[in-house]
């Protein structure tokens, strides 16, 4: 739930942040604030949300992982090898490796827990990250007793076999659903869990907080500090408060106080920001009515102006899209010619495609405080442009179920990246076969495009990939199945004490193991 | 008494099974699937099919109701769909901390609101009749979201009496506790001083004074127990309210209660999860009003032969 509950009341506010001056002597637990909701499960298998996802992303360890500014390392496997078809990888892993409750870690683990993930037994979602392995669906379909393209020859050696070649998979198995777990799993292991990671699970007070303790042994290095809180504070507001209080450490700053907290040069210096890897965009359906004709699309980007959108009602906080590439990823091209804002050519196009008297549509979107103003926004430039809009306001699950059953004209919405790679946006947000729930909710089918995305996918060789989602991107922004916005930028506060932290671009990508609080080890 | 207590029994069966009823039958008019929410962003049909199928969704609305209705007979209110949790233990977890915030509140609302109420029933038109009067408007009109965050803003980030949410010691439990309760104090106190005021002026009392009892007897133990039936009335209905539905305070001031267990629940579409904790309120509700039923008649006994 959101509730959009005065944030000018705390805005006005005259609490300095730092009043804690620069160190922080009651505590060395770093305390977080940005949960929203308490996790689903702290299961791997079961991560389907952000909260989970991150409680998972401490306890646990991938065979890859994401640093902070999203690139992909190694994590349980040492190192990687491709074969020349980009079929087969060879991961090599970490020897002498133990999970929290002392059992070895070894190739076995790796087999088992993807089996486990893939098995419908586990009553996850779908394992998506693991569906590339060549018989995964065989295997999650109950037809193979085994996944065909996974073997572990020896202890510190897996071989995984692709069905086609995808040069992205690394990064999938740095998502949470492709942690490693142990190979007792009791019946509570969702809410107790054993992993490798940095942070051993010590309690979970429900809709309260999660409490983690450093594991000392970690393979990469104990984290240096000692206790991790993620507390889980449903209002912004609230959170903002708690922060002001020097309660909690870190807070995402709510996308209505931006310009509060930027005014201020006390508040600003606390300010970090990253680009996150977050598209608003407005879906079009491309098998309705007169949005079948590229033309109506056209014109429809054409009739909004993102420019002033963003600056005006999200502060400026973000990148302009021009297409639906993040660009801070390989493959975005920060020059192609954006839709210029222009209304006669709007309307021209209109007219082009036998619509001289404009066209009735429909624009879905969430209760969301953010996402209706920007509806609103959209609207009232559609309406202008003689799109005539009529909004159609439901809550997120009916908005997104309607979406994705091809119901609505048009559904304003957010798609955040699963892994920082242009195939995470390119493919599920426009490939044809995502087309209903994969996340192609403009029903958007160009073999044309297909093919670039399907080759990019196979390309080993990074400079060519790039080239191929460029092509890819254009081609897609041309045929204008959507309104790509902008791409949205995190904005953390992080108390002064704290050192060494960095906004992580993927949700996954910050663990902790490098940040400090300062004073803490003067009390140790 | 046991008789009127046992009618008022039968008559909460009836209502729960409607409730049970109207609860399941809302729920799958509603749009919004369950399984798109457990699937995530991406999903694909086969998975959503599978999903379908292992949680009898498919099945004819009758077979599921019967389904879930045996499972509550038998005390067993399913499992989450998103959590894969008890939702019996889920409710467990969350009710005692909800129950304490209500009674807090309660007990806030009852003590401040009944002695300001029976003070300015007793002096009317003095100054602290005239400033509870606006204090009363005030609180009645404040809606709770903004005195919680202003109670933050002044006690928690400004004066740093106290923590500004969160759950744990008593120091937590002031600020939703007043910011819940604020309402009922205002309420609370304008029932008290009409129904004292019209006490006060009743036969009975003007008899107590002529006989030359003190007049603290005369308010407290002749008047005030005489007023008490409209008090009564609003101190059930509000503790009924806040057990069911604090959830705006729980989010304020992140009390991990029931109320936000509800609201996730909803938006998730995670049915089991709701129609327990509908049925469980409901249950909690009814029992709320059966309580102060046995109020009323101990306040007075005619009640009890009506």
């Amino acid at each position: 739930m959101r509730l959009s509950l005065l944030p000018l009341a705390l805005a006005g506010s005259t609490a300095v942040a730092c009043r804690g001056g620069e160190s922080n002597p009651q505590r060395h637990a770093l305390v977080d604030s940005r949960d929203t909701y308490d996790p689903r499960s702290l299961d791997p298998a079961l991560s389907t949300d952000v909260p989970t996802g991150r409680a998972v992303s401490y306890v646990f360890d991938g065979l890859t992982q994401f640093t902070p500014d999203a690139r992909v390392e190694p994590g349980l496997a040492q190192r990687w090898d491709v074969s020349g078809d980009g079929l087969t990888y060879t991961f090599h892993l970490r020897r002498g490796v133990t999970f929290h409750d002392g059992s070895a870690f070894t190739s076995r683990n790796v087999v088992r827990t993807f089996e486990r993930a893939l098995n419908p037994a586990t009553k996850g979602g779908r394992a998506e990250p693991l569906m590339p392995i060549r018989g995964s669906d065989a295997f999650a379909a109950g037809r193979a007793t085994s996944v065909a393209g996974l073997s572990a020859p020896n202890d510190s050696t897996v071989v995984i076999t692709l069905s086609e070649p995808l040069a992205s998979f690394p990064k999938l198995l740095a998502m949470p659903i492709a942690s490693i777990v142990p190979d007792s799993i009791p019946a509570d292991f969702g809410q107790r869990p054993v992993g490798t990671g940095p942070w051993r699970f010590v309690e979970w007070k429900h809709d309260d907080y999660l409490k983690f303790a450093k594991n000392p042994s970690y393979w990469g290095g104990a984290p240096t500090i000692d206790t991790l809180v993620a507390r889980i504070i449903p209002e912004p507001s609230t959170a903002v408060a708690e922060f002001e209080s020097g309660n909690v450490d870190l807070l995402v700053i709510p996308q209505g106080e931006t310009a509060s907290w930027e005014q201020t040069d006390e508040k600003k210096a606390l300010l970090q920001s990253a680009p996150a890897l977050i598209l608003y965009y407005v879906a079009i359906n491309t098998t309705r009515g007169p949005l079948k004709d590229a033309r109506v699309r056209q014109a429809i980007n054409h009739a909004v102006d993102t420019k002033t959108i963003l600056d005006e009602l999200m502060g400026g906080r973000g990148f302009l899209a021009r297409g639906v590439v993040s660009p801070i990823l390989d493959g975005a091209d920060t020059t192609r010619a954006r839709y210029a804002y222009d209304v006669a050519k709007a309307k021209e196009l209109l007219t082009a495609a036998g619509h001289p008297n404009g066209i009735d549509v429909e624009l879905w979107h969430s209760q969301d405080a953010t996402i209706s103003r920007l509806s609103q926004a959209v609207q009232g430039y559609l309406n202008a442009a003689g799109i005539r809009t009529k909004l159609v306001q439901r809550d997120a699950s009916s908005a997104r179920e309607a979406a994705r059953k091809g119901e609505t004209d048009m559904t304003l919405k957010t798609w955040y990246a699963d892994y920082p790679d242009a195939d995470s946006f390119l493919y599920p947000l426009l490939y044809s076969a995502s087309k209903g729930p994969g996340g192609n909710v403009s029903f958007y089918a160009s073999p044309a495009f297909d093919k670039l995305v399907l080759s990019a996918r196979r390309e080993q060789d990074d400079a060519k990939r790039a080239a191929l989602s460029r092509s890819a991107d254009s081609l897609g922004y041309a045929d204008a199945p959507m309104i790509p916005l902008f791409f949205y930028n995190d904005l953390y506060a992080v108390q002064p004490w704290i050192r060494d932290f960095r906004v992580p671009t993927i949700f996954n990508g910050q663990r902790w193991t490098a940040v400090k609080i300062l004073g803490s080890e003067r009390r140790q | 008494m046991s008789t009127f207590l046992i009618r008022r029994l039968l008559l909460a069966i009836p209502t729960l099974i409607g409730v049970l009823v109207v609860v399941f039958l809302l729920l799958y008019v509603a749009p919004g699937d369950p399984v798109q929410e457990m699937v995530g962003e991406r999903a694909d049909a086969e998975t959503i099919a599978r999903l379908r199928r292992e949680l009898r969704l498919d099945d004819p609305i009758y077979v599921q109701f019967a389904h879930y209705a045996g499972g509550v007979v038998r005390g067993d209110l399913g499992t989450s769909y998103i959590t894969g949790r008890p939702i019996l233990g889920d409710i467990a977890e969350r009710f005692p901390k909800t129950l304490l915030l209500a009674a807090s509140a309660m007990v806030l609302a009852a003590t401040v609101g009944i002695t300001i109420g029976v003070v300015s029933a007793r002096w009317p038109g003095g100054w602290l009749d005239r400033i509870s009067l606006g204090g009363a408007y005030l609180g009645i009109s404040f809606p709770v979201y903004w005195v919680g965050l202003l109670l933050i803003l002044l006690f928690a980030v400004t004066l740093r009496w106290l923590p500004p949410s969160g759950y744990g010691r008593i120091e937590f439990l002031i600020l939703p506790a007043l910011a819940l309760g604020s309402r009922s104090i205002a309420f609370l106190a304008r029932v008290t001083r009409s129904s004292m005021l019209e006490v006060l002026g009743s036969d009975f009392v003007r008899t107590a004074r002529a006989k030359g009892l003190v007049e603290r007897t005369v308010v407290v133990r002749h008047a005030l127990r005489n007023a008490l039936i409209p008090v009564i009335t609003v101190l059930g209905l509000d503790f009924g309210y806040y057990l069911t539905g604090s959830i705006l305070t729980e989010t304020i001031f992140s009390w991990p209660g029931l109320g936000r267990y509800v609201v996730n629940a909803i938006s998730r579409r995670d049915l089991p999860a709701i129609q327990g904790s509908v049925l469980f309120l409901s249950v909690v509700f009814v029992a709320v009003n059966l309580i102060t039923d046995l109020a009323y008649a101990k306040a007075d006994p005619r009640v009890a032969y009506e």
